[in-house]
């Protein structure tokens, strides 16, 4: 079960760095806004999983 | 034949894994609901509809989280507001909660009935209504019926439903996004088919209804023990899951190359999201029309996905007839509503009488909903009074209009909470606050409450002005209500427009008891009296 999460998570920043650099490449612009969010949000919740398992497991 | 039990308590027993997946399969079953709606109302700008909404749902996520690890009570949204607003505006917001949640019974039970006609084409509401209405009316039923004997689905099946899609819905995004999405098509689409301003407000005020139900979390937090240390940990994953979710459906559904060619009737190409406007039947089970569309895990995902969704949309609507229950017996704890509904029932020991009420009203705004599609003759009224809308499109308007006005009231509360009682230990606070005084004792105001209250009054202004019925069905909700409560509050000989006296700090120290948080109910006992010395050195 641990693995399967972290693999998730892992999978969450490698797809979130993806579209972020995707739609970076059409420049900061309005159509590609959301996509920017998307993107950070993924990484960020990619994240913040990685670091509670983590925390929880004691890893320093 | 009922009884009132004597303040039952609720057994601390919900894991942080159960915490996350009693919110998941509230909220996570809204995408399942608003992505079609909001396809065909905002067109190009559907991504943009569901940026805003995503925002003002980030702000309110953390509202709630805040409120419900510092007051760990299942009232919710109605308690917040009540404790710091007064008992009148902690009757309001949980009126509007009571109507989303009795919305909620009836648009889930309608959207799973949805889903489930991509596999059993008899379903389909626009070919065979009365079969759509009778199993959506069979589910109400049913789901009542099992409330009222006491069957609840167990937190292992909300846990198992809640992972498995997840992991169903990561893998449609990544095979989506790796195989299907063209950010140039993204571009392309948002700059041909941008919709109206008018178009615009009705999609981000649809796009609302698939982050409501954050009444999940307090409700969680009741029932978890040391709430105020699980709660922030797994709100926070939920709130990023959801917004995740809602933003990556509307970027992939405008952006997507369609892994089988849509044409229309003549002939032409058609892209993804034009599939939607003016198709009541594709808008109510778009995440499965999607999911059938992205390569490879299509295949597959055109199978179970109806079948994952209309489950998770089933205990969506069962948490309708359980919240509403739940609300009314919290309302009721608190002298906000007559005393009847929360009696419970000596045989099967449970609110029966909320259940039965509120499921009524569910069952009568189905049948408002769906009149319309039964008698067809009825639709020149609906066309001349509610510019034509019906089925989902009525349910979507309620949803907004109820969802809008709670969360309004709950950012007022948590503003005014932070005012009146300093004093009780906050483990989360949401960012960004600006230190000020407040009747003698240091307060913080929080910056992101005001963004949040702000972006939430201009949805329910959206609402109010793109909803035909949202704008004359909510408020005459509201209106009832108020009538309800004034003759019953008179009637008891309780104050009307001021509050009966609460000895909040009492509670307080009972709340955090309770919920095991013995260091914050030592830390808050500490604060009232360093508070009280203070005071009585200031007065001499």
């Amino acid at each position: 079960m641990l693995l399967v999460r972290v693999a998730l998570a892992a999978i969450m920043i490698v797809l979130g760095a993806t579209i972020l650099i995707r739609m970076l490449a059409f420049g900061l612009r309005a159509e590609t806004i959301s996509g920017i969010v998307l993107g950070a949000a993924m990484v960020a919740l990619g994240v913040h999983r990685i670091a509670t398992i983590a925390r929880l497991r004691g890893v320093p | 034949m009922a009884a009132s039990t004597p303040n039952p308590q609720l057994r601390r027993s919900v894991t942080p894994w159960g915490s996350f997946s009693w919110g998941y399969s509230d909220v996570g079953a809204d995408i399942f609901v608003g992505l079609g709606l909001v396809l065909a109302a905002a067109a190009g700008a559907s991504n943009v509809a569901f940026l805003f909404a995503g925002v003002v749902y980030v702000c309110i996520g953390l509202a709630y989280t805040e409120l419900a690890a510092t007051y760990p009570v299942a009232g919710g949204g109605q308690y917040f507001v009540m404790r710091g607003l007064g008992d009148i505006f902690g009757f309001i917001a949980g009126w509007a909660v009571l109507l989303d949640f009795t919305i909620d019974i009836t648009l889930f039970a309608w959207t799973a009935v949805d889903y489930s006609s991509q596999l059993l084409p008899a379903l389909v509401n626009s070919t065979h209504p009365w079969i759509h209405f009778t199993a959506t009316l069979a589910l109400i039923v049913g789901l009542c019926t099992l409330n009222v004997i006491g069957v609840r689905e167990s937190t292992a099946f909300n846990g198992f439903v809640s992972a498995l899609d997840v992991l169903s819905e990561t893998c449609i995004l990544c095979f989506g996004f790796l195989f299907a999405f063209r950010p140039e098509l993204l571009i392309h689409t948002m700059q041909t088919a941008w919709p109206s301003s008018y178009q615009l407000m009705l999609g981000t005020s649809l796009a609302i209804i698939s982050f409501v139900g954050l009444e999940s979390i307090s409700q969680a937090a009741q029932e978890t023990q040391r709430p105020a240390s699980v709660v922030p940990r797994t709100s926070i994953a939920l709130i990023l899951t959801i917004l995740i979710f809602a933003l990556a459906y509307s970027n992939l559904a405008l952006g997507m190359h369609p892994w089988h060619p849509i044409v229309d009737a003549h002939g032409h190409a058609m892209a993804f999201w034009q599939i939607f406007p003016n198709n009541p039947d594709n808008q109510g089970k778009a995440v499965a029309l999607l999911a059938a569309q992205v390569p490879i895990w299509g295949a597959l995902a055109a199978f179970y996905v109806p079948v994952l969704g209309a489950v998770l949309l089933l205990i969506s609507s069962n948490s309708g007839v359980f919240g509403s229950s739940r609300i009314a017996y919290a309302m009721s704890s608190a002298n906000l509503l007559p005393s009847i509904f929360k009696s419970v029932n000596a045989r099967f020991r449970t609110p029966a009488v909320s259940i039965l009420a509120f499921s009524g009203v569910a069952v009568f705004e189905l049948v408002f909903a769906a009149f319309p599609s039964l008698h067809p003759q009825a639709l020149t009224i609906y066309a001349h009074f509610f510019r034509n809308e019906t089925g989902l499109d009525f349910l979507a308007d309620l949803y907004a209009f109820g969802a809008a006005t709670s969360y309004s009231f709950v950012f007022l509360g948590l503003i005014a909470l932070r005012l009146t009682d300093p004093l009780s230990p906050r483990k989360f606070k949401i960012p960004l606050n600006v230190p000020i005084a407040f009747r003698g004792e240091r307060a913080e105001f929080p910056v992101v409450g005001v963004i949040g209250f702000a972006g939430i009054v201009s949805i329910l202004i959206f609402t109010l002005f793109t909803h035909p019925i949202g704008r004359i069905a909510g408020p005459s909700w509201l209106l009832v209500g108020i009538v309800l409560y004034f003759f019953y509050r008179r009637h008891r000989k309780l104050p009307i427009f001021r509050s009966q006296p609460h000895d909040w700090r009492k509670s307080q120290v009972e709340i955090l008891r309770m919920a095991g948080e013995l260091e914050l109910m030592d830390e808050y006992v500490a604060n009232l009296k360093a508070s009280d010395e203070r005071k009585a050195k200031a007065g001499a």
